[in-house]
């Protein structure tokens, strides 16, 4: 949200009709003049701002509100102060939640970012082929989560006749159990996530590519460079901002991780994939702890504020 | 929701502009499970004095059709006019927002396992039994499953069910078995049906029991209830002093875990996937022959009756444990909702719902949604009723002869429901020991009940 005008009253004034002279005082057009131009963009705005006031402001400061509280719809919320919370940070079932959510964003992170770097720079130019094949990539992103997930739980359906045992089968592996394990359940979801998630940080590595000045690869190439030394000097520096952005989504999609995993596990083998989305979803949904659930939403904000800060912070740094 | 777009940042603004981009992407972020809990209700609020009686149903498909036919006919009778709500989605939830509001419709038509849940919250009030005819046609079983723990009437049961098994019958003439009597039966069953091959097709992809394992609504402690009462254990007892005491620890609790324990991790009778299936991944196995024999309620015949398995299957009681027979017995409630200025109506209402003509209309009207599963009313014979079709008398007698409710007047029911699936879910995962499991549960029970 960036203002680029210049500032009225203080930048030239050529071409703007004056009022009619004799009709009010000088300074009194002036005022009126101003408010308009600083409103103007803030009357553009007004109408996305009063959706996402309504709709996610709001509730979002509600929630926060209904923390403090056993809700109870009907009876009148009772305010119970920090219990809801004390409840969350006990509850070993919220900590495992947090592990698995905090492995999950990681290694998603990661994995996406890195896969999607290399697809970028299998796939960035301007050929037709090439924008074909970026698209196909792409599909995934747009996609239905559901629909996805509903697809990959019988591609990976655990039984010696599933689409991928089957595969594996072929080769002598498996039978796998996949999503039917604990001890496979994450690292399932994971791979899931990563086939989704990779070709949204591509298309966004694909920018950053194509923003790179091109005599910087001249130049390194006059100077003996070859293909490692110039993706290491030249591409990776230059796209520092660019990973900032993907890692800091990244980090956000990891963290409020909820759709593929409750439509293929629940939260599930043993809560082997509960992250802190289906945790709170099962607490306030299910158990009908709104409050509790409020509370874990609230730690969950902050910690996402915190974590977003510290990846601007460490990007200044860098770039600094 | 859809991934956050970048936000294209002007250089010279770089530095403001990005923490607030990062602070409206996290806002939204950590909203979602937020707004899902603050969503409007998706119907209009009760409350009034007149005009149509306000009724929210949890159901969809067909059945919103059977109910239409039920009030209709309750409209035709009585000349009072009903608004119909109906939806399976989030229905809690918008129950919620509604009570937020205090709008409340008038009558709502729920699971009888959300008693215990309703009354905490306050949304229900008290039925007056004398003030509903035909109420001395009600079964002494289903009138009990309205009754709180203070022995307090809170609803009028519209119909119950009790769990029956559904077994191959071309698969067990292929092993040369009868269907299942007793525990050892079932698993001598699950196991032929497991290493015999019994589709014939020359493949090791048949397995024994159809189990939905998920801890997703409490599912696998919903399955596991039937051997828990087999078993002759329960969850929670009544403690004399109005409240309950745990007793998911007893030896008979024990043995119950152990039996499902055995087929799942040593005999490997279930079918893959288990512990996170629902209901719908357990009817496509059933329906598909990946399983065999499927504990569940008499609603399954339309369901199993509309797939290539129609006629392959058959119905018998569920088998005899320790104890004896055992099933878990459910039922859907007409709850009087707090607020509501029609208690006259709620009468004449619940009294249609429970008169013979409507529970027929229930059991039939819509065939492929059978909304009264077996009647409440004791002069409506289920075997005349589906004269064509005995495996209803196989339902109405497991349901009247040995069938258990959960605790459902226990505030909160569907939480203690949740932890033993949880726990049951972690059990089965591990191969655990049942009775460290179920001793971990029972703390959990005993600290909830202090609340």
């Amino acid at each position: 949200m960036t203002l680029t005008e210049d500032r009225p009253g203080r930048g030239p004034r050529g071409g703007r009709p004056r009022p009619p002279a004799g009709t009010r005082s000088p300074s009194a057009p002036r005022a009126l003049l101003r408010w308009p131009r600083a409103a103007t963009p803030w009357i553009f705005l007004a109408p996305v701002l009063a959706l996402f006031g309504v709709f996610k402001f709001w509730p979002t400061l509600w929630g926060m509100y209904l923390s403090f509280f056993q809700v109870r719809p009907y009876l009148g919320n009772k305010w119970v102060g920090w219990a809801n919370f004390r409840t969350a940070f006990h509850d070993a079932a919220l900590r495992s939640a947090v592990e698995h959510t905090v492995i999950d964003a990681l290694v998603t992170v990661a994995a996406s970012a890195v896969i999607g770097f290399g697809l970028a720079l299998l796939l960035e130019g301007p050929a037709r082929h090439l924008r074909i094949l970026r698209t196909a990539a792409f599909l995934p992103v747009v996609t239905a989560m559901v629909a996805v997930a509903e697809l990959w739980n019988t591609i990976l359906y655990p039984g010696g006749y599933g689409t991928l045992n089957t595969l594996l089968g072929h080769l002598g592996l498996g039978p796998e159990p996949f999503l039917s394990s604990p001890h496979s359940s994450l690292a399932s979801v994971m791979l899931i996530q990563v086939w989704k998630s990779a070709p949204y940080d591509m298309v966004i590595f694909v920018a950053g590519l194509a923003g790179i000045d091109k005599q910087l690869y001249e130049a390194a190439a006059i100077d003996g460079a070859g293909a490692w030394h110039r993706l290491r000097h030249v591409t990776l520096p230059s796209l520092r901002p660019v990973t900032t952005i993907v890692i800091t989504l990244g980090i956000i999609r990891g963290l409020r991780v909820f759709t593929e995993i409750y439509v293929l596990t629940g939260g599930g083998p043993a809560g082997s994939t509960e992250t802190i989305v289906t945790y709170t979803y099962k607490q306030g949904i299910q158990n009908n702890q709104l409050g509790l659930a409020s509370a874990v939403s609230t730690v969950l904000f902050l910690v996402t504020v915190l974590l977003t800060c510290l990846t601007l912070w460490w990007r200044r740094r860098k770039e600094a | 929701m859809s991934a956050p777009r970048s936000s294209t940042v002007r250089t010279t603004g770089r530095r403001r502009a990005l923490p607030m981009a990062a602070l409206a992407v996290t806002l939204v972020a950590a909203s979602t499970a937020l707004t899902a809990c603050g969503g409007s209700g998706g119907g209009s609020g009760g409350g009034s004095a007149s005009g149509p009686l306000k009724v929210w149903v949890r159901g969809a498909g067909d059945s919103q059709k059977a109910y239409q036919m039920v009030f209709d006919a309750y409209t035709r009778k009585t000349g009072v006019k009903i608004q119909l709500f109906m939806t399976n989605t989030d229905f809690e939830t918008k129950l919620n927002a509604a009570a937020a509001a205090h709008k409340l419709p008038d009558v709502v038509i729920d699971d009888g396992s959300q008693l215990g849940a309703f009354e905490s919250q306050g949304i229900i009030t008290e039925v007056d039994k004398a003030k509903i005819a035909g109420a001395d046609q009600v079964s002494g079983a289903a009138w009990k499953s309205v009754v709180d723990d203070q022995g307090k009437t809170y609803g009028v049961p519209f119909s119950a069910q009790a769990n029956v098994l559904l077994v191959r019958s071309d698969w067990l003439k292929k092993v040369g078995l009868q269907a299942p009597k007793t525990w050892a039966d079932l698993e001598k069953v699950a196991k032929a049906f497991t290493t015999q091959d019994p589709d014939g097709n020359g493949k090791n992809d048949t397995y024994g029991l159809d189990v939905p394992g998920s801890t997703q609504r409490g599912y696998l402690s919903w399955y596991w209830s039937n051997f828990l009462y087999q078993a002759g254990g329960n969850f929670l007892v009544p403690s004399g002093s109005g409240g309950f005491d745990s007793v998911i620890d007893s030896p008979q609790a024990v043995q119950a875990a152990r039996f499902l324990e055995k087929m799942y991790c040593t005999d490997k009778v279930v079918q893959p996937g288990a512990l996170n299936n629902l209901t719908t991944d357990t009817n496509t196995a059933f329906q598909t022959g990946v399983a065999g024999m499927y504990l569940t309620g008499p609603y399954a015949y339309a369901t199993m009756d509309a797939t290539a398995v129609k006629g392959k299957y058959d119905v018998v009681a569920p088998p005899a444990g320790p104890k004896g027979v055992g099933s878990l017995a459910e039922g859907t409630t007409v709850y009087a909702m707090a607020g509501s200025k029609r208690a006259a109506d709620f009468d004449t209402l619940a009294s249609f719902m429970v008169s013979a003509p409507a529970q027929k209309l229930g059991m039939t009207g819509v065939p492929t949604s059978t909304i009264v599963r077996l009647p409440i009313n004791t002069t409506v014979d289920p075997a005349k009723v589906h004269a064509d079709d005995s495996r209803w008398q196989v339902a109405q007698q497991v349901y009247a002869n040995s069938s258990t409710y959960e605790p459902v007047s226990a505030p909160d029911w569907q939480t203690y429901r949740n932890d033993a699936s949880e726990s049951l879910n972690k059990m089965l995962s591990g191969c655990d020991d049942p009775a460290k499991t179920l001793s971990s549960l029972d703390s959990t029970y005993t600290s909830l009940l202090k609340k």
